[in-house]
């Protein structure tokens, strides 16, 4: 729904189009069908039925009492000789109208008190609301059988009775719903502008709110039924010889063990009117949200066109021998809104036992995805194509249990926002020692000493007291220490930290940063992943840098070789960027102009060329290949314009 | 969704942290397992302290809510009971009662005198556990309710352990199942039928269940409140509606929990599923579950009065009906007044237990 400040068009009215759309969704689903096609079975046999089955329905023929089921009685008969199923078709008008009285009443009172309660201010607003937060604890069938008593007993008394016990929450809808618009401009403008309550509450207010309303009143004319019955079933509402389905499935109830038939009927109706009463609220609440219409269907359409092959150049040999982590090849294709799109497309690169390698690249750059996938956890219902080695054991070559095993053991990963990758319902010590002691079934005492211990690692003081606190007892930078912490409790050979500071104070951030390299060059010398948006950042702290664009690695290259001779147009433009330290206040932000394009449907060519300042004509028609560099054999780089590296 | 709290008192008190830290580490400097000496210890117990505040604040907070409750109960009672059109005690015993039991009746009820008045003695005689007599049998109403309502708290507390250890696991698994719209066919067969049955009336799965198990295999008896076969009906035809509707919560619920990012967190450490789902999700989940455990309650309680019905069972549910049918308020009344503040005194519990589950909401406003 848009919000228009308008004050002299109020009620906003929506377009033919959108009404008819709403209509069509609510057709069109399958309950939307059943539940147009069972209310007009019910309404259909409440007129017709009491025309032609009356006699037969109520005509006493002792003689033939207690019938069985047969041709001439589908149902049987009942003590005094009556058709059961003549009198279980006849019941449905005054069953139905029962219902739509107490429903009747229910909507009046609780639209009244729902708005009464939204308009007024105050304490007055502060009472009224908790009066119905109250109102709503009391068991509703209670309330209508106190109420129904009251108010004289019988069919009366037990209308009336279920209309108020129903108001309750149509009072509660109408009063959430009108205070959520309350807010809304033309709301506050017609207020301003000195718009009476009453006038603010039927011309403003009510209109604005009536379809949401329109499933609540559906649902509670059927509830009326179903409560109608409830009290007809326990001798408090419609008295012989007027009767009811309640009333009817009582009496079958009392003679099941001579006629269980007599009691089938009317269940059998009840039945058909509780779940008519699900399926149109189901088919309603589907209509009224616009999300449900479309989103089903989008997802098929033609397939994606394939990603064009592009020879990418293994990693250069790290330095220091074998490396610890080697991914080739790494493709991850996720479904998308138009079909599978490939969000990382083919990256290959190594991590030299005790490296930092840095991933940058913007949002959309495809780095963390690709992290995820060398953790394993690229989403279920993408798929992940390529080669992952760690510490000499290819991914792809091992079990389950044996992959689960490798990866608890061998690399750990730290989050970005440690707020929200801590349990909040779980303490310090609980998650931290979770995976050592199920998956290392170290024991409890053992597990805990070991967290305190890597507490103490991540300079976190008095470790044994914040192995007891929730998540939320401590600060941000706290947090992710034992984010940190957490991770170094298997002593892993990889760390991946993806945006590890970006969530936290500057300050912080300096802190974290010195933390992961003092575990960096610490005993074990972990290789860390830093993924991060921020050149500044990784320039700062790591050995190796692959500058990612587009779900490509368009330059790979040693620290000293960014900070003096970077190569690729999109790498300098990100250098650019990167505020210096002592530069000139003054002088404006660098940025990058254009924007990152959308992955599932990239330029042409080069994906940088529309922003890149040096693009020449085969940038816009054949994708550079990632290839090393001539002169230069520990860089890769993937650009027509660099020399040496065109094809 | 619980979000975690970001309030000041908190992230103030994490800074102090930050500082006590830096003594606490010079003081008890060495092994793991000397951690717990000294200042340590000391500052463990601040910490206890700080939650106690925390805890009678809420504590106050909860019983001022169940007090404001529990006196709108008893106005709305009064207020509806002298609604009534005509003589009370006419009403009940008929207009052929003798002039001289009609007016002792008035007198002793205080039927004769001023609304306030009434309403103070009302309220001064609930005090003292008088609830007044059936106009009738002269029997207390306090005497009639307690005979009645161990059957009917009985059905109500066992239905709902059961929809709790039934609807958890079941959400739960639905969930896993269903998790990132994979096997979209056992979600739609998950939803038509839990809203089906969820649909169904309890006075009606009561009827079947009674048609089906009592007359036909004639396994469980159909009335009565002897041992504890004759609850097996009863509690499933009061819990199967909840347990339905509380499943297809749960599944929600367990939907939006693991989309969470600690349980990616527990995913990158390779926690096994059982795991992950037992320990990381449950505690979450469960906290969705018992916040509308109360209201849950409520209608078992409602459902166990009708359903006594069905299976004849000696409970607060039959009493109400009869004393309907005969007019005979005062009994309402105190039937309705005493099932009213059990479910309002439940749904406080259920805020004390959450707050023991899940501890934010103590600082949560309310």
């Amino acid at each position: 729904m848009t919000i228009t400040a308008s004050v002299d068009k109020p009620a906003q009215p929506k377009s033919w189009l959108r009404r008819h759309v709403a209509v069509r969704a609510f057709l069109t689903a399958p309950s939307g069908v059943a539940s147009v096609v069972a209310l007009a079975v019910l309404v259909g046999v409440a007129v017709v039925a009491p025309l032609y089955l009356d006699a037969r329905a109520t005509e006493t023929d002792i003689a033939g009492s207690w019938a069985g089921v047969g041709a001439d009685h589908w149902l049987g008969t009942d003590a005094l000789g009556r058709d059961t199923f003549a009198r279980v078709m006849v019941a449905t008008r005054l069953t139905l109208l029962l219902g739509l009285a107490a429903g009747a009443i229910s909507i009046g009172l609780g639209v009244a008190f729902g708005l009464l309660a939204a308009v007024s201010r105050g304490r007055w607003r502060t009472a009224l609301l908790r009066g119905l937060d109250a109102a709503l604890c009391i068991p509703a069938i209670l309330m209508a059988i106190f109420a129904g008593a009251i108010f004289g007993g019988g069919v009366n008394g037990a209308v009336v009775g279920v209309g108020l016990a129903l108001c309750f929450p149509i009072a509660r809808i109408t009063s959430t719903l009108a205070l959520s618009i309350g807010g809304r401009e033309y709301i506050s403008a017609a207020r301003v502008l000195g718009v009476r309550p009453l006038r603010l509450m039927f011309r403003y207010t009510l209109p604005n709110i009536s379809e949401s309303l329109v499933v609540a009143f559906t649902l509670s004319i059927v509830s009326g039924v179903l409560f109608i019955s409830a009290l007809s079933f326990l001798g408090l509402g419609t008295q012989a010889p007027e009767f009811d389905w309640g009333g009817l499935l009582s009496e079958g109830v009392a003679n099941i063990a001579i006629a269980p038939a007599g009691a089938l009927g009317p269940a059998i109706a009840i039945a058909f009117t509780a779940l008519t009463l699900s399926l149109t609220g189901e088919a309603l609440a589907r209509a009224c949200n616009p999300v449900l219409w479309t989103s089903s269907r989008k997802q098929r359409r033609a397939a994606p066109p394939e990603p064009t092959a592009v020879p990418v150049a293994a990693p250069a040999e790290t330095e220091g021998g074998e490396p610890v982590l080697r991914v080739d090849d790494l493709v991850v294709t996720v479904p998308g809104a138009v079909g599978p799109v490939d969000i990382v497309k083919g990256v290959s690169f190594a991590v030299a036992p005790g490296q930092v390698l840095g991933i940058v690249g913007e949002s959309g750059s495809g780095k963390t995805m690709t992290a995820l996938a060398v953790a394993g956890l690229a989403p279920p219902s993408g798929t992940v194509g390529g080669t992952i080695t760690l510490t000499g054991r290819r991914l792809a070559d091992l079990s389950k249990a044996e992959l689960d095993a490798l990866l608890a053991r061998e690399l750990s990963v730290v989050f970005q926002d440690p707020s929200s990758a801590l349990n909040p319902a779980l303490r310090v010590g609980v998650q931290m020692t979770l995976s050592a002691r199920i998956i290392r079934k170290l024991r409890r005492s053992a597990a805990y000493q070991l967290a305190a211990a890597k507490l103490r690692d991540v300079h976190i003081g008095a470790p044994d007291r914040q192995l007891k606190a929730y998540p939320h007892q401590l600060s941000g930078g706290m947090r992710q220490r034992v984010m940190i912490g957490t991770g170094l409790m298997a002593e892993p050979s990889v760390l991946i930290a993806d945006e590890p500071t970006t969530a936290l104070d500057v300050t912080v951030q300096a802190q974290i940063m010195d933390l992961l390299e003092e575990i960096n060059t610490g005993d074990r010398s972990t290789s860390i992943i830093l993924i991060s948006h921020n050149l500044a950042l990784v320039s700062q702290n790591c050995d190796r840098v692959l500058v990612m664009y587009c779900g490509r690695i368009v330059e790979d290259l040693d620290l000293d070789q960014l900070l003096t001779d970077p190569k690729h147009p999109y790498t300098r433009a990100l250098l650019a960027a990167m505020p210096k330290p002592g530069g000139p206040r003054e002088a404006p932000m660098a940025t990058i102009g254009g924007e990152v394009p959308d992955i599932a449907a990239p330029p042409a060519g080069c994906p940088f060329h529309p922003r890149c300042a040096v693009a020449v004509d085969r940038c816009r028609t054949d994708l550079p290949p990632l290839v090393i560099h001539p002169e230069d054999r520990a860089r890769r780089v993937a650009c027509h314009v660099v020399e040496g590296a065109g094809v | 969704m619980p979000r975690p709290c970001r309030c000041p008192a908190w992230a103030s008190r994490g800074l102090e942290d930050g500082h006590e830290m830096s003594t606490a580490l010079e003081a008890s400097p060495g092994t793991p397992a000397d951690g717990v000496a000294g200042p340590t210890r000391r500052l463990v117990r601040e910490g206890r302290e700080g939650r106690a505040g925390s805890w009678t604040r809420f504590v106050l907070r909860r019983v001022v809510g169940l007090v404001t409750a529990l006196l709108a109960l008893l106005v709305a009672v009064f207020v509806m009971v002298r609604l009534i059109p005509g003589d009370p005690v006419i009403n009940a015993l008929g207009t052929d009662a003798t002039p001289e039991t009609i007016a002792r009746l008035n007198a002793e009820n205080g039927f004769d005198k001023p609304l306030y008045e009434q309403f103070l003695s009302y309220v001064s005689n609930l005090f003292q556990g008088d609830l007044g007599r059936s106009f009738i049998t002269n029997e207390p109403v306090t005497q009639i309710i307690g005979q009645r309502i161990g059957p009917s708290l009985q059905l109500a507390i066992v239905a709902l352990a059961l929809v709790f250890l039934v609807s958890i696991p079941l959400g739960m698994v639905a969930g896993g199942v269903t998790q990132g719209g994979r096997h979209r066919r056992i979600e739609v067969a998950f939803t038509s039928v839990t809203g089906m049955f969820a649909a169904i009336p309890d006075y009606l799965t009561a009827t079947i269940l009674a048609f089906l198990f009592a007359v036909q295999i004639q396994l469980f008896p159909v009335a009565g409140a002897d041992g504890p076969q004759s609850l097996v009906l009863p509690v499933l035809a009061v819990s199967a509606g909840p347990i339905m509707t509380l499943a297809r919560l749960v599944r929600l619920e367990t939907l939006n929990v693991l989309s969470n990012d600690y349980i990616r967190t527990a995913r990158s450490q390779r926690l096994p599923r059982r795991t992950i789902y037992g320990r990381h999700a449950l505690p979450n989940v469960l906290t969705a579950a018992l916040t509308i455990g109360g209201l849950l309650f409520a209608n078992l309680i409602g459902g166990a009065v009708i359903v006594e019905n069905v299976f004849a069972r000696p409970g607060l549910g039959s009493t109400l009906v009869q004393a309907v049918v005969a007019k005979e308020y005062v009994v309402v009344q105190g039937v309705t007044i005493v099932l009213g503040a059990i479910v309002i005194g439940v749904i406080m519990l259920v805020d004390v237990a959450l707050a023991l589950v899940d501890p934010r909401s103590l600082t949560r406003s309310t």
